[in-house]
């Protein structure tokens, strides 16, 4: 949910990012925590098991180009991939005002990807959201691995609801196709928010 | 669902107040009121040193994590959380169904303490916070719609 505060002259945004496990959300987050400069990054959080693996969240909170002399922030959570953590992914979507889901572009990892994609949907509907309204693009990770499905492909699994939504070939350790996911979401979001004049309107 | 909210110069001036009256009635050092998506919403006193945008991130999982124990257990949520340290302590209590308050106190006081004017203190927020969300969503600058060129040049993250 957006927060406004007039008083502090700031804006908050919540996106997540979502995927099935070991498809690089907690990369993006890492990548995109190495390369912004200080002043538009705060501190990342995460809440990993023993082997690296998400146990709850990732988090990031990011501020971008002020909007009328008010800050824009937007807080980056990762939710964990691994399916028995259904009950803190779906903690972590509280809230959320856009969404990034990665998927790993592995053929062998297909199924996982539409698992979580359906669960995504679920999780949603627990909070009376519809992926079909909330600002979402999808990035296909690992696209430098050699046993990758063609993007057509992953589209065609992937990318099939009612609104075919912009998708981004990625690979996050590298931070290919990182920022495009993220300035494209957040850009989704502001509008969602705020609306847009129309070109050549008066 | 979406339950954004808007936070108007008078309704905060009345957050202010009432977190500054729950410091000096508590003995607290440092109160949060927070979303439970994650985000602080005001905060008051030595708040003001710390990553507040973590701690607020942390506490909300925190208590997310455990209102979802509860209902594992058939009740409808645990209304207060302590964390009791060596020298600082942590009480995050419920405000209403979307907010929580945060207070972080040390020796100087006792947790009853915290814990009897946290519940008076949310009271008051809580009426605070219903107002706020009844009002209009945006006004003043905020109130037209982007126009192409603040929408092209408001988001342009790149690596450094």
């Amino acid at each position: 949910m957006s927060i406004i505060n007039y008083a502090a002259k700031v804006i908050n945004f919540k996106i997540v990012y979502y995927g099935p496990g070991m498809a690089g959300k907690t990369a993006n987050l890492q990548y995109v925590h190495r390369c912004l400069p200080d002043d538009n990054r705060g501190n990342m959080i995460s809440l990993a098991t023993g082997d690296d693996r998400t146990l709850f969240f990732d988090f990031l909170p990011v501020s971008a180009t002020s909007v009328r002399g008010f800050t824009t922030k937007f807080q980056l959570y990762t939710v964990p991939g691994q399916s028995r953590y259904n009950m803190t992914r779906k903690l972590v979507l509280r809230g959320v005002d856009g969404i990034v889901f990665v998927a790993d572009s592995q053929w062998d990892r297909l199924k996982e990807n539409v698992e979580s994609l359906r669960n995504l949907n679920d999780n949603l509907r627990e909070y009376r959201l519809d992926l079909n309204a909330v600002p979402y693009v999808v990035q296909y990770n690992k696209r430098d691995l050699p046993d990758v499905a063609p993007i057509d492909y992953l589209e065609y699994t992937l990318n099939r609801g009612a609104r075919r939504v912009p998708a981004f070939e990625a690979v996050a350790v590298t931070g290919t196709g990182v920022f495009d996911a993220l300035n494209t979401v957040s850009r989704m979001v502001l509008l969602r928010e705020f609306g847009q004049v129309q070109e050549g309107a008066s | 669902m979406r339950h954004d909210l808007v936070i108007h110069e008078a309704d905060a001036a009345r957050i202010d107040a009432v977190l500054e009256r729950f410091l000096g009635d508590a003995g607290s050092a440092a109160v949060l009121l927070i979303e439970r998506s994650g985000e602080p919403l005001a905060m008051a006193g030595s708040a003001r040193t710390l990553d507040t945008v973590s701690i607020a991130a942390l506490a909300a999982g925190a208590f997310s994590s455990t209102a979802a124990l509860a209902r594992l257990l058939g009740e409808t949520e645990f209304s207060v959380l302590f964390h009791e340290g060596a020298k600082e302590s942590l009480h995050v209590s419920t405000v209403d169904d979307d907010t929580i308050l945060l207070a972080i106190f040390d020796e100087r006081t006792t947790v009853g303490m915290v814990r009897l004017f946290a519940r008076e203190a949310s009271q008051s927020l809580k009426a605070i916070l219903v107002d706020a969300r009844r009002q209009p969503r945006r006004t003043g600058v905020l109130a037209a719609p982007l126009t192409p060129e603040e929408a092209r040049s408001a988001i342009r993250q790149r690596p450094a």
